[in-house]
């Protein structure tokens, strides 16, 4: 049985225009994504209907659901919206546990080793509503009225600011998140050190923009083919005056010998520790390992996508036309040779060294837990259960 | 909340000061798909398991178009109902589709335009597309470069998209293209010639003063034309002014772009990056199904922007298979690179599938074969059969060991029997039940009368008929539409013979390489000469078909300018009045001026009656020249040496030989041509005779010269009487 009230939310206009948009890839990259997917959010919730909790969390999901079935390789898409039920369901949680604490406040004067341990553990009583089955008697109808028959939207009065908080404070972040990734640059390049870096990643040109501020060091650009992405990196670093040389591809592996550090950007950073980037990162990122240079992996927190064993899938390297690799007016040759053009790599975990986000530096094999942490097990996959 | 990318900024753009419409002419005005297209528009044929309406209509959305009009000539309902039934019609789409019945009287794409314009419904500039278009090309920006254009240049009335391909690619029609002359610096069009490759085009004209006036030009054999045009509203109103204009391109710009007298402009945009194709013929299925499957059309592939709206997983070697894990595959089966399969289709042990396109719910029986195969939905195909390049329609059953070999097309619905062998390029289409109340069609019920003993071709228990092969007795005057042009636009056909025919005939022409330069010594003669005209007065000596067919052509226009003629002498048209119907009749035919003065020229020849008594002929010339002789130079240009010689030529070769001194001396003092004329006419080779093989021509035209002489004596002697010089003489 579906509930009328969140589908209908769920294929809200704005909805539907963006997923076309994905589709047709007229909103690519991975903050643009999760800007947008923000942005959407907060024109279905700010319209939608609902009483309880699940019909809200049921919303999220549902539009998440559809955004990543539409563009499955932004993963931001998923991850905003993940992100965007964690927080709404800790503020429920807070919310209901303060009107449940006022109704039974006596059960909670009692310290038992048992209880200790309980609360001891990680975000375990966050986890709903595994805990408050019983959940319409469970709740006293102070603060949070859920399926009041009198007042059907007395529970979206109170929940709708919090989850447009929650919005805010994710957009926030995403605003915030070259800054923050930046503020930590002095730490990890030292004076007159030789950076290569690969592609035009926007965090990692504010990451070494704000280390020019306090170090002399010299970047190799790789020109990054077939997108020539490095170009534009390049003229972006020289002009914040930075040494910049620019060099071919090929020559990645004969000049890593002088490198000392390689800096790349991610595209989605994988619970194993892995991640996607740019043609050509995974390149050098073998050449760096040959070499014993270590990888240094810039990316903002909302590229943590809690999907595992996406390399099995030939597909998620995002094939692109082969246009750009091999010219369409090569008529006699399109006929006969299969030109396969992928976005990204997948770079293996052994090859980064450290991840530095918003949210500090963390080796890969740790980023597992900063995913627990940050987004609910529920929500891996994203979709409208309708029950 | 306004959109914030890039995409939206776009949007307002195009839309500054209207809605953006487009125009889709969801017919093919031909019957290349058949019997494909037997119940069924062209429109709705599945590409990739999306119907080529979906992918056109994806182009456009793409480009920011709000609003859509289909124009549908075959089948309507069907389109419209799919129309209701797509997603396209849904309201969060954003764009508007509407749906224009034309009548079934509408033979051309000029017959839908001039439709469109009777309906009113354009308001602005628009975009003017085929209903088989896949692109993924930026179809605003093209609007927004026209829309500026058109403020600086009111007469710039037409963009046309094209891509730039190789000479050769498979993408490129090898049967009809186009040849197009651009400035280098403003990619204005300033010729356009329709060319076609059995028999194969070998020489463009080119109109000098296009040479003349541009200082730089490229002669480009390398673009594919996508069939996108940004058209200004006068388009259509051109359409309804000139009745005659039937194709696009081939009448519509050439018309245009020749015409000395509508004073227009058309643009090309010729696009670098993006991709865009019509599946105009079953040779362009095959390359652009392949085209989708290599991912040229990203983001339009399968896996990404379906515009049917499924959900296809992309595997390793370009190998797409439905999302939705219905797809059977059996663990013995071989799924080669490019192919794509959709959803709830098994494929059983044993079966090898290369580079082809299974739809919905089909069944793939053990150990077939497909190769290069297009299979529509709903087709179960049993054990052991081949299929290969073919395109095999929905709801077929290929009865077990069955061969359908490369080319064939099998229509909906039919059932081949066991062991059945269709041939190479065989056409088979079902049976049609008695009670059946389609729309009729004189070609199906002839095919189905002329049915011999086909069970050793369709295999037992089959209801299939078997379309003929080879040209058909009344093969379309069109040269496009000919079998041996249509040939290079099937499926599976590399056509080798008839492209080493035309290899050999090269080498034949080469030959006549000397005389070719003979003839270029004749160019001189007419101003508006162009290189066509030239190798038709030749035509004689060269058997190649090429110009036979333009002598064709010739006649035919000869016979309607006769007619015409008759007409005005019988009615005692206007001159005015006759002059307008020959100039009508020459832009219709785009032939010469020259055979409009010859034909002219002869008519006043032939109304001369032939008797004995000379002042009465003398008479009769004179009234004759005095009422008609101002028509030779109101034809659309004053040429009065080609007037002259002209009338030498129709004088040798009729038996009104003697009235060639006469007609000349009236012509003469009626000021038709004056003394200078006929002493240039008099030196001119042509004149003379010279390069005419002996014989009665070449007599008449020495008699010919010979009256010129002594009329030139006699101007001499007036002179000499007048003034007493020295003459050059």
């Amino acid at each position: 049985m579906s509930d009328p009230a969140v589908l209908s939310a769920i294929n809200h206009r704005a909805v539907d225009a963006y997923i076309a948009k994905l589709r047709r890839r007229q909103v690519v990259g991975s903050r643009e994504a999760a800007l947008e997917t923000l942005r959407v959010l907060r024109q279905v919730v700010s319209k939608a209907r609902f009483s309880n909790i699940e019909q809200l969390t049921g919303i999220i999901r549902g539009v998440g659901g559809r955004l990543v079935e539409a563009q499955p390789k932004e993963h931001s898409v998923g991850n905003t919206i993940r992100k965007i039920l964690h927080h709404v369901r800790d503020e429920y949680n807070a919310a209901s546990k303060a009107t449940k604490a006022k109704e039974s406040r006596s059960e909670r004067t009692e310290y038992s080793l048992a209880n200790f341990i309980s609360q001891g553990q990680i975000r375990k009583d966050s986890v709903w509503p595994t805990l408050h089955q019983p959940l319409a008697e469970d709740e006293a109808p102070i603060t949070l009225r859920e399926n009041d028959s009198n007042d059907p939207d007395s529970f979206a009065k109170v929940m709708k600011p919090v989850v447009m908080d929650a919005i805010q404070d994710v957009l926030d972040e995403l605003e915030t998140v070259y800054d923050n990734i930046a503020k930590t640059a002095r730490e990890h390049i030292n004076p007159d050190e030789i950076i290569l870096t690969i592609g035009h990643s926007k965090t990692v040109e504010a990451f070494l923009k704000a280390a020019a501020h306090y170090r002399s060091y010299t970047v190799i650009v790789a020109e990054t083919g077939p997108s020539y992405s490095g170009h534009t990196m390049a003229k972006a670093l020289s002009a914040a005056g930075i040494s910049t040389f620019l060099v071919p591809d090929s020559s990645i592996y004969a000049l890593m010998s002088r490198v000392t550090k390689v800096v790349l950007g991610a595209h989605a950073i994988l619970a194993t520790g892995g991640m996607f980037a740019i043609t050509g990162s995974l390149l050098a990122a073998t050449a760096a390992r040959t070499h014993s240079t270590p990888v240094v992996v810039c990316a903002g927190q909302f590229k943590f996508t809690p999907l595992w064993n996406l390399y099995h899938e030939y597909g998620a390297l995002d094939f692109a036309d082969p246009s750009s690799v091999l010219g369409f007016e090569e008529g006699a040759l399109v006929d006969k040779v299969e030109v396969l053009n992928p976005y990204y790599d997948y770079v293996a975990p052994d090859l980064v060294d450290v991840f530095v986000t918003n949210d500090g530096d963390h080796p890969p094999s740790s980023i597992y837990r900063l995913i627990k942490e940050t987004y609910d097990d529920e929500d891996t996959t994203l979709e409208y259960k309708s029950k | 909340m306004p959109p914030k990318s890039s995409a939206g900024k776009d949007k307002d753009l195009a839309t500054e000061d209207d809605v953006l419409q487009a125009v889709i002419l969801a017919d093919s005005f031909n019957t290349r798909f058949r019997p494909l297209t037997l119940g069924k528009p062209r429109c709705l044929l599945p590409v990739c398991n999306a119907t080529l309406l979906d992918w056109t209509f994806e182009s456009l959305v793409l480009a920011g178009v709000q609003e859509i009009f289909v124009i549908c000539r075959s089948y309507p309902e069907q389109v419209k109902s799919a129309i209701r039934a797509s997603k396209w019609s849904e309201p969060t789409t954003g764009i508007k589709i509407v749906p224009i019945i034309t009548s079934k009287e509408c033979f051309t794409p000029g017959d839908a335009l001039r439709d469109i314009y009777t309906h009113g419904i354009i308001k602005t500039d628009f975009v003017l597309v085929m209903g088989d278009l896949v692109s993924n090309v930026r179809i605003d920006e093209v609007v927004r470069i026209h829309k500026e254009r058109r403020k600086v240049n009111k007469d710039a009335i037409m963009t046309m998209v094209v891509k730039e391909s190789g000479a050769v690619h498979r993408t490129r029609s090898r049967a009809d293209y186009g040849i197009f002359v651009l400035d280098s610096q403003t990619s204005q069009c300033l010729h356009y010639e329709a060319a076609v490759g059995y028999p194969p085009t070998r020489r463009v004209p080119i109109p000098r003063d296009v040479l003349a006036e541009h200082p730089e030009v490229e002669i480009r054999n390398d673009l594919i034309d996508c069939c996108i045009d940004v058209c200004s509203v006068e388009v259509p109103s051109l359409f309804q002014d000139n009745f005659d204009y039937g194709d696009i391109r081939r009448d519509f710009v050439h018309g245009v772009l020749t015409s000395d007298l509508l004073m227009k402009d058309i643009y090309c945009y010729v696009i670098k990056e993006g991709y865009a194709s019509r599946v105009s013929d079953t040779r362009s299925y095959d390359s652009v199904s392949k085209d989708i499957l290599s991912r040229w059309t990203f983001p339009l592939v399968p896996d990404d922007n379906h515009p049917g709206g499924h959900a296809y997983e992309y595997l390793r070697g370009n190998t797409y298979i439905a999302k939705d894990n219905s797809v059977v595959l059996s663990r013995t089966c071989r799924v080669n690179a490019n192919t794509l399969i959709g959803a709830h289709t098994t494929v059983a042990p044993g079966a090898v599938v290369t580079a082809s396109v299974i739809g919905q719910r089909c069944t793939i029986g053990p150990n077939v074969t497909l190769s290069h195969a297009y299979v529509f939905d709903d087709t179960h195909i049993e054990a052991d059969a081949v299929v290969e390049q073919s395109i095999v329609g929905s709801g077929v059953r290929i009865g077990e060991g069955a061969r359908v070999e490369r080319g064939c097309l099998v229509g909906d619905g039919v059932t081949l029997g066991k062991g059945a062998r269709l041939g190479a390029f065989e056409r088979v289409s079902r049976r049609r039940a008695s009670s059946e109340d389609e729309e009729s069609d004189e070609e199906w019920e002839e095919v189905e009368k002329n049915q011999g003993d086909t069970s050793a071709i369709l295999g037992p228990g089959s209801n299939a008929i078997v379309w003929p092969k080879g040209p058909s007795e009344d093969d379309d005057e069109l040269e496009v539409e000919r079998f041996d042009n249509q040939r290079l636009m099937r499926i599976g056909d590399a056509a080798a013979d008839l492209l080493a025919q035309a290899e050999a005939d090269e080498s034949d022409s080469s030959e006549d390489e000397g005389d070719e330069s003979d003839v270029s010594s004749f160019a001189p003669l007419s101003r508006t000469s162009s290189f066509s005209s030239v190798s038709a007065t030749t035509a004689a000596t060269q058997s190649s078909i090429a110009a036979l067919s333009s002598a064709a052509a010739e006649s035919e226009f000869l016979s309607e300018v006769t007619q015409s003629l008759e007409r005005a002498f019988a009615e005692g048209h206007s001159v005015e009045n006759a002059a307008v119907e020959l100039k009508t009749l020459r832009m219709a035919s785009n032939v010469d001026l020259r055979r409009v003065r010859e034909a002219v020229v002869a008519a006043i020849v032939d109304r001369v009656p032939l008797t004995q008594d000379f002042a009465v002929q003398k008479r009769e010339i004179a009234r004759l020249v005095a009422r008609w002789g101002p028509l030779i130079n109101q034809i659309g240009g004053v040429d009065p040496v080609e007037t002259v010689e002209v009338l030498q030529y129709h004088c040798a070769k009729s038996p009104r030989l003697q009235l060639f001194g006469p007609l000349l001396a009236q012509l003469y003092q009626d000021d038709i041509v004056d003394e200078d004329d006929i002493r240039q006419w008099h030196v001119t080779p042509a004149a003379r005779g010279e390069g005419l093989k002996p014989g009665a021509l070449l007599d008449g035209v020495k008699y010919g010269w010979v009256v010129g002489q002594k009329l030139i004596e006699q101007f001499d002697a007036q002179e000499s009487d007048d003034e007493s010089d020295d003459d050059d003489e």
